[in-house]
């Protein structure tokens, strides 16, 4: 399931909406929480204003599912991501991942969160303290994480890390 | 005639988000991005754009048809 909303999220309910569609079946749920936090050393972050391009998103996240089901032995994910105006240390993006086994949910969860960052069509703008806003560049070391993760066989025949 | 979108600072910087353009042939994603930068010249310096064409990334030699929708945005920055 992906949803892309303005609200808030309850990260407890959802783990527990994940839990009751997969149970029987999935011996670990895996989670990941991002937070808006200060992003630069020298200046504290105001808010953030997230945009998104609605359609291609949620669909460019379910692919990023689809694959992360295709790639390792997972039973179900869940990815709710917030867009508009999110003040600091507000939640901005929850991924969840149900697997038979914690390995496989681990890194499938990773994974999405790493791929989420460099392919789904959203934009931080972060106004800061003083009131200076300016668009999020794409950080090189993002770029880098998803990277990683290609080509697959490569990577899982290095080690099955 | 393509629908192309715009996305944040490239919407800024074009001052509108949506508009109809003219097209009546295939044409490669570089070679419409170089209209696009003649008609938006403030989109050229330092600008690493990215597209996608109906919804999905399109490397900048895909080619761009009739009734396609073109979003044009730097670098994704979402999570």
């Amino acid at each position: 399931m992906v949803v892309v909303q303005e609200a808030d999220f309850d990260a407890a309910a959802l783990q527990q909406q994940l839990r009751r569609r997969t149970a029987t079946r999935a011996g670990a749920i895996v989670t990941f929480t991002g937070y808006v936090r200060d992003y630069a050393s020298d200046a504290s972050t105001h808010s953030l204003f997230l945009e998104h391009y609605p359609g291609m998103c949620e669909r460019e996240i379910e692919a990023l599912c689809a694959h992360a089901k295709s790639r390792w032995d997972i039973d179900d994910c869940l990815v709710v991501h917030r867009v508009g105006e999110l003040a600091n240390a507000e939640q901005i993006v929850f991924v969840a991942v149900a697997s038979a086994h914690r390995g496989e949910a681990f890194r499938a969860c990773e994974y999405l969160i790493d791929a989420l960052k460099t392919r789904a069509p959203f934009w931080k703008r972060e106004t800061l303290a003083d009131g200076k806003k300016f668009w999020v560049e794409q950080r090189q070391s993002d770029h880098e994480k998803t990277e990683q993760w290609n080509p697959p066989s490569t990577s899982e025949q290095a080690g099955d890390k | 005639m393509i629908k192309v979108l715009y996305f944040a600072q490239v919407a800024e910087l074009t001052k509108t988000r949506q508009e109809d353009w003219p097209l009546d042939a295939p044409v490669s994603g570089a070679q419409w991005l170089e209209s696009l930068i003649a008609r938006y010249p403030e989109l050229a310096p330092g600008k690493r754009l990215k597209l996608a064409i109906n919804q999905e990334h399109a490397p900048l030699d895909a080619l761009i048809r009739p009734g396609d929708e073109v979003a044009v945005f730097e670098p994704v920055t979402g999570g």
